[in-house]
């Protein structure tokens, strides 16, 4: 299958500058009714630059990534540090909102024209069933098709009937997420929960219970990116650099057998490629849970785990902080949380931390030198590939 | 559109997406639409084609009768529908290689399974303003 989006000049063809995440923050994900987007990210974005060590009249620009929140939204959170006349952008990819402004950061500092950017995710959302992207009284939503779960379920049930996994591999998924979950003080729930639990608990879309979904969320995360060249000016901490990247939008694929993932194959060779790796060498890896089995099928895709093997490797453990391939050793999307246009970068957070050797009790042993990040939304996938 | 024998009209819900039966003879049939270039079969139909970009779609009518490719069951109804959970829902695999998602008509939901035959049914979904028949379509598995 063709995809002209491949070719990729940002691939060291050009004369690039090389780019490093100098500083990362966060504000806790969880159920903030008492709090402003503005108070989130401003939270976030004083972690990120305090992380990095850098004061913000030297932030060059910024982008904002977010989904629910209104116009404008990005000034209204960075210009409470000053108002300094930087572009600021907004950024709306559905759940890889604040990613795609770490991707645009990167080319803007990789091609020189500015050595700091700043990009920050915020959220508030409401709670319920998040449905899809369909227009009110539309065909999809009087039928009640566009149901996120629902898709989810779908692509679960052909994995179950094509390699055997089975129910309890899915929750097992669930019961690691919350493991994890509860090492991670930003995490919006940090209760362990038991493979029974997930599997008695309220069915949503066979076979997706109440446990294996991510929450809706309020949270905000940041990330500061410099020229590695100037980095040394700001901070000492080890620096971790964007080895490569790759975003794309849904590839055209019949639905069936592999074809459900081809976007993100197509997507993860490019980004292994340009970082000169082999996915054998990813050390630890976040991966975008929407729902618990995406834990099960998405490494697959990513090349991380053999396919068919997803179910297994779970069950022994091999996706866990001590496994062979750790995967969202902050809990992922269903512990973590969610609030949508916050959670890309609170990924590269985590990765950044894991390569810093910072991430305490959920730290991955043996110094972990190379991390992938998996972010996907209606409308787009990015892989992206940090290294110490 | 249809007349039936009480006088009403019947309308489709989604007139570009399903032709309902001009009369008692014939049946309904969703409406999709075929590359002439890359022979890529759609529903709903497309002005370009997603797989090459032509736009040199021809508009077919879809056959009544494919195979679950998977499926699941919601438990919850989402706001604006007029379902009422639990019902499945499933990805249709149509000979001439579209794929439908659709709703399943009223069957066993326990007794489901991905390769299952399933054939087009059209339901009424409501009444409009004007005391029409709004009708749907759903997958009745076999």
């Amino acid at each position: 299958m063709s995809c002209p989006s491949s070719s990729n000049r940002f691939d060291g063809g050009m004369d690039m500058r090389e780019v490093v995440v100098m500083g990362v923050g966060m504000h806790k994900f969880g159920r903030f009714p008492d709090k402003s987007v503005q108070d989130l990210g401003r939270e976030a974005i004083q972690n990120a630059l305090e992380d990095g060590g850098i004061p913000f009249k030297e932030i060059e620009a910024a982008y904002v990534g977010h989904v629910y929140q209104p116009m404008g939204t990005g000034a209204d959170v960075v210009n409470q540090f000053g108002q300094t006349g930087i572009p600021i952008t907004n950024m709306e990819v559905a759940c890889t909102s604040s990613t795609q402004g770490l991707i645009r950061a990167y080319w803007e500092i990789a091609s020189g024209l500015y050595d700091v950017v700043l990009t920050v995710g915020v959220e508030k959302m409401q709670r319920g069933l998040l449905q899809g992207t369909t227009a009110p009284g539309s065909y999809e939503e009087v039928m009640g098709l566009k149901v996120m779960p629902a898709v989810y379920a779908m692509k679960t049930k052909r994995h179950m009937h094509e390699y055997g996994t089975t129910f309890r591999q899915l929750a097992m998924c669930s019961v690691k997420e919350h493991k994890n979950g509860c090492l991670n003080p930003y995490a919006q729930y940090q209760k362990p929960c038991t493979v029974e639990e997930v599997m008695n608990s309220r069915m949503i879309a066979d076979p997706i219970t109440l446990l294996m979904c991510s929450p809706t969320s309020d949270g905000a995360s940041a990330a500061v990116l410099c020229a590695k060249d100037k980095a040394g000016r700001y901070t000492s901490k080890p620096l971790v650099t964007i080895a490569s990247w790759a975003f794309g939008s849904d590839l055209y694929a019949k639905e069936e057998g592999e074809g459900e993932f081809a976007g993100v194959e197509v997507l993860a060779n490019r980004a292994y490629e340009m970082a000169g790796i082999e996915p054998k060498d990813v050390d630890v890896a976040q991966i975008h849970d929407a729902f618990s089995p995406g834990e099960i099928f998405l490494p697959e895709a990513l090349g991380l785990v053999p396919k068919g093997e997803g179910g297994p490797w779970v069950e022994a453990g091999r996706t866990d902080i001590g496994g062979d391939i750790p995967i969202n050793t902050d809990g992922g999307l269903v512990s973590r949380g969610h609030p949508v246009g916050a959670t890309g970068l609170a990924q590269v957070a985590e990765l950044v931390w894991q390569l810093r050797g910072e991430a305490g009790p959920r730290q991955v042993s043996g110094n972990p030198k190379v991390a992938l990040q998996h972010n996907a939304g209606i409308g787009g996938v990015c892989v992206n590939i940090f290294k110490k | 559109m249809s007349q039936s024998g009480s006088g009403k009209r019947q309308v489709s819900l989604i007139a570009d997406m399903l032709e309902l039966p001009s009369s008692p003879s014939e049946k309904a049939h969703l409406i999709g639409s075929r590359c002439r270039i890359c022979k890529e079969a759609f529903f709903p139909k497309r002005h370009y084609c997603a797989s090459c970009t032509s736009a040199e779609m021809e508009e077919i009518p879809l056959s009544q009768k494919g195979k679950i490719h998977t499926y699941t069951i919601s438990r919850a109804t989402p706001p604006g529908s007029i379902m009422k959970a639990p019902y499945g829902i499933a990805q249709i695999q149509l000979p001439e290689g579209a794929m439908v998602i659709a709703v399943l008509a009223d069957c066993d939901l326990e007794a489901l399974s991905i390769g299952k035959e399933a054939e087009l049914v059209v339901e009424k979904v409501k009444e409009d303003e004007g005391g029409n028949d709004v009708m749907s379509f759903k997958f009745k598995p076999l």
